[in-house]
C-alpha cells in the first residue's frame, strides 16, 4: 500500500480551515 | 406584519443553526472516513479525500446553479431578493469551490504524480471558479443597483449553464480525471463502508450550503433593507 498519508491529512487540513473560516466570515458579518 | 429588517435577522439566526448543524456533520464525515471507512488498496490513505472532493464539487456546482437560476428570476420578475439569493448563493459556491480545488492537486500529486494537467475537467473547473471571481468583481465596480444586479445576473446565468459541461466533459473528452463510480447509469462500484461515507458527505455538504446560503442571504437582505430605509 502507498504510502500517502500526509497528503490526505493536508487536504482534509485544508478542507476544514476554508469551510471553519467562512463560517466564521459569516457569523462576524452577521454580527451588527 | 414583519418588516424586511425582522425577516432577514430571521434568515441569519435559522442560517446559523443550520451552519452549526453542517459543520458538526462536517465534523462526524471526518470521523466516520478515519476511523470506520476502511484503507483503499491500491490508493492507500490519499483515497480518503474522495470523501471530500465530490461532495464539495456538487455542492459548489449546485450553488451556482441557484445563483443562475435566481438570476434569471431576477431578470423576469425584477425581484431584487432573486439578486440577493443568487449573490448568496455565488460566494457560498465560491467557498466550496475553493475546497474542490485545493483537494483536487493534493489528491493528483501521489496518484497522478502531477499536481495540476490541464486536463478538461479541471479547466474547465478553474474557469467556472474564476467566472464566478468576476461576478464579484463586477459587483463591486457597479454603483447602481438595479444596474448592478441586472449585469451580474448575465455573468451568473453563464456560469450556470457551464456546470451541466463540466459534468460530462469526462465523457466528451480523453481527460485523467477518473470517472464516475457512483452517480451512473448502473449500480455504484464502491463497497458499502466507502459509500456509507460518501453519502453522509454529500448530505452534510448540502446542509452547510443550506445553513450558509440562509445566513448569507440574511446578510445582503438586512443590508438592502438598511439601504432603503436610509434612503427614506
Amino acid at each position: 500500500m502507498p504510502d500517502n498519508g500526509s497528503y490526505a491529512i493536508a487536504a482534509y487540513i485544508v478542507a476544514a480551515t476554508i469551510v471553519i473560516g467562512y463560517a466564521i466570515s459569516l457569523v462576524r458579518r452577521s454580527k451588527r | 406584519m414583519t418588516t424586511a429588517l425582522e425577516n432577514a435577522e430571521n434568515h441569519i439566526r435559522r442560517g446559523r443553526i443550520i451552519a452549526l448543524i453542517g459543520l458538526l456533520g462536517f465534523a462526524g464525515v471526518y470521523l466516520m472516513a478515519w476511523r470506520f471507512t476502511p484503507v483503499e488498496r491500491f490508493q492507500g490513505l490519499a483515497q480518503k479525500i474522495f470523501y471530500i472532493h465530490p461532495p464539495a464539487a456538487y455542492a459548489s456546482e449546485m450553488a451556482f446553479v441557484f445563483a443562475g437560476v435566481a438570476s434569471l428570476l431576477y431578470l423576469l420578475l425584477k425581484d431584487e431578493r432573486f439578486d440577493t439569493f443568487a449573490e448568496a448563493s455565488a460566494e457560498v459556491g465560491l467557498a466550496f469551490a475553493l475546497v474542490l480545488l485545493t483537494t483536487g492537486p493534493i489528491w493528483a500529486k501521489p496518484i497522478w504524480g502531477a499536481w495540476w494537467t490541464w486536463d478538461a475537467r479541471l479547466t474547465f473547473s478553474l474557469i467556472e471558479f474564476l467566472l464566478f471571481c468576476s461576478y464579484f468583481a463586477l459587483r463591486s465596480a457597479v454603483r447602481d443597483p438595479a444596474e448592478r444586479a441586472r449585469y451580474a445576473a448575465v455573468v451568473a446565468i453563464m456560469g450556470m449553464l457551464l456546470v451541466p459541461f463540466i459534468h460530462i466533459t469526462v465523457y466528451l473528452f480523453n481527460t485523467t480525471h477518473p470517472q464516475p463510480v457512483v452517480v451512473k447509469t448502473d449500480k455504484p462500484s464502491l463497497p458499502w463502508e466507502m459509500l456509507r461515507t460518501f453519502l453522509t458527505s454529500f448530505g452534510v455538504f448540502t446542509v452547510m450550503y443550506l445553513g450558509f446560503v440562509m445566513t448569507r442571504y440574511g446578510i445582503g437582505a438586512r443590508r438592502v433593507a438598511e439601504e432603503l430605509s436610509d434612503a427614506g
